[in-house]
């Protein structure tokens, strides 16, 4: 499986938006066209939603011939916890699921059940484990790539527990093997994802751990057909989601349903930075759990999401007070068993060793930068293709760019 | 090996101006970030910087943070001119905390600042008198 964000260039006229949106500073504009640094990008999805020209797009899955041509006996879809929250307020629960069914599947596994039991792991994970505060959410793929790529010193206070997306991969996977008698390869799990970074946990999760799931698809792909689908009547199956794993879905659901009283739920890029940042100088240390989400409320926000973020929250909370919490989800029963025998938990996968550090050329290297940077306008403008001027001055350093991309420093006759 | 620093970062700090405290030992943590030193150490920095550049916040009249490299370990230097420190030995217990009301209330003067310090240092020096204090902390690299 193979997934990055694509560009349109045709679309792409240049404009600076999304490269200096980028969190982690991946972007960088070539030729008028922006351009992707693969090793980089955390997938987070800012640049599809701030791109005025919509030039980003993911990949396409061809969702549609892998169900239907392909040659998986069984095939299984994990609906995610935002998506109750794309249709109007009242949708029955039940013909969601059905028209996901319909669209293909065998059957759909809910990711709001796992949600359900990862909140449980959250909560045993924290009462035993008292040497590491904060601990800090592993839900959102995104949000964790960021401290892997600018904060690595806070790996130490990742939770390690597997986001529920794996959860609800491993135990559908798992049953339908059992029940069925088929191998893993015959069986096909799909994902409908609000979120990029879910594609990106997927080809390159950062645990040692399998993926369980096959492919992902981007919910507004599928939209227009699940939608098509709910309109219609013939209901036949339904299992409810739970009500306690639904909450996942807006940020603060994680702590709410896992029960905890001293926790921080902190959404959106540059908030999480900062929370971050404080994690980092020795503080919060007082506080039990921090939810990281990269969105703007939470999953909700997700950049495959169809409806506003706000209203998606508000049609989830309808559902929470309006659908009877009738989830009878015998797999909850399994939890102790799953957790003490590791299977919800999960552990990083080994680094390369970086080279041996050498100080003296480190402090070569940024003195020659700044050097560079010193004869720049620090105007931060974009014109070069660089985010900032620092990067910019990195960028010359790095022989990738050179001074004369400066617009400032041309228009002015310096170079 | 001589003990010449290879490059130093200076910073002064305003007592009192809990608008900018932290920018300093921001400042320090992101340039060692950028020039690929090990993470654990940038963390120890990061820790030490801060709760020095927040105790001359609180504690001082104003005073100065270095951050000095060398070849084998990054030393922060903290000079104030201030009251002091009375009891150094208290002040290095945890949960002692001499901080006013008021800049507890704002999160900060949990008795934690100098022990933190020691803790995470390979080298602790403190030397304070009635006109200020000087702290020196290396960690090797």
């Amino acid at each position: 499986m193979n997934f990055s964000i694509m560009l349109d260039k045709d679309k792409c006229k240049g404009c600076t938006n999304c490269m200096k949106r980028c969190p982690t500073q991946a972007i960088r504009l070539i030729d008028g066209k922006a351009f992707i640094n693969s090793d980089k990008c955390i997938h987070c999805g800012e640049c599809i939603k701030i791109c005025p020209y919509s030039a980003y797009s993911p990949e396409s899955i061809e969702w549609y011939e892998e169900m239907h041509y392909s040659s998986y006996k069984y095939k299984i879809a994990i609906s995610s916890t935002p998506l109750y929250g794309q249709f109007p307020k009242g949708t029955d629960i039940c013909k969601v699921q059905n028209a996901i069914v319909k669209l293909g599947f065998d059957y759909v596994y809910d990711a709001s059940w796992a949600a359900d039991m990862v909140a449980k792991a959250i909560k045993r994970k924290i009462d035993e484990e008292k040497n590491i505060r904060p601990f800090i959410s592993t839900n959102c793929p995104a949000a964790v790539r960021l401290i892997k790529s600018r904060y690595p010193s806070l790996m130490e206070h990742l939770i390690l527990l597997k986001e529920p997306m794996v959860v609800a991969a491993m135990i559908a996977r798992e049953k339908a093997k059992k029940k069925y008698n088929l191998k893993d390869e015959e069986i096909g799990v799909f994902y409908i994802s609000p979120c990029p970074a879910k594609l990106l946990a997927v080809t390159d999760p950062v645990g040692d751990y399998m993926p369980y799931v096959d492919w992902v698809i981007p919910l507004n792909t599928i939209y227009g057909e699940l939608y098509r689908e709910l309109l219609k009547e013939d209901n036949t199956i339904c299992s409810y989601p739970s009500l306690n794993g639904l909450k996942w879905a807006v940020a603060g659901g994680q702590s709410e349903s896992a029960g905890l009283t001293n926790y921080i739920a902190v959404n959106g890029m540059e908030n999480i930075i900062q929370i971050l940042d404080e994690i980092e100088n020795g503080n919060l240390s007082n506080v039990d759990y921090v939810e990281t989400m990269a969105c703007v409320q939470g999953c909700v926000g997700g950049t495959f999401n169809v409806i506003n973020p706000f209203i998606a929250e508000s049609n989830i909370n309808y559902i929470k007070s309006h659908v009877k919490d009738e989830c009878l989800n015998e797999d909850l029963e399994r939890f102790d068993e799953m957790y003490e025998e590791g299977a919800l938990k999960f552990g990083l996968k080994a680094e390369e060793t970086q080279n041996k550090f050498n100080m003296k050329e480190a402090i070569m290297n940024k003195d020659k930068i700044k050097e560079i940077h010193d004869m720049l306008p620090g105007l931060d403008c974009g014109s070069c293709g660089a985010p900032t001027c620092y990067a910019h001055a990195e960028d010359v350093h790095n022989g990738e760019s050179t001074l004369y991309d400066c617009v400032v420093l041309r228009a002015n006759g310096k170079i | 090996m001589t003990d010449f620093f290879l490059k130093r970062l200076s910073f002064n700090i305003v007592a009192n101006d809990f608008t900018v405290a932290g920018k300093s030992s921001s400042a320090i943590k992101n340039f060692l970030k950028s020039m690929g030193l090990e993470a654990s150490v940038v963390r120890r920095i990061a820790i030490i910087s801060y709760e020095a550049e927040i105790n001359i916040v609180i504690h001082s009249y104003g005073g100065k943070l270095h951050c000095d490299l060398y070849e084998d370990k990054i030393t922060i230097i903290s000079e104030d001119t201030g009251p002091g420190i009375a009891n150094i030995d208290l002040a290095l217990t945890e949960g002692y905390s001499t901080a006013p009301e008021s800049v507890r209330e704002l999160g900060f003067g949990a008795g934690m600042g100098l022990p933190n310090m020691k803790n995470y240092s390979d080298d602790f020096e403190i030397k304070s008198s009635s006109e200020g204090t000087f702290i020196k902390i290396s960690v090797f690299v």
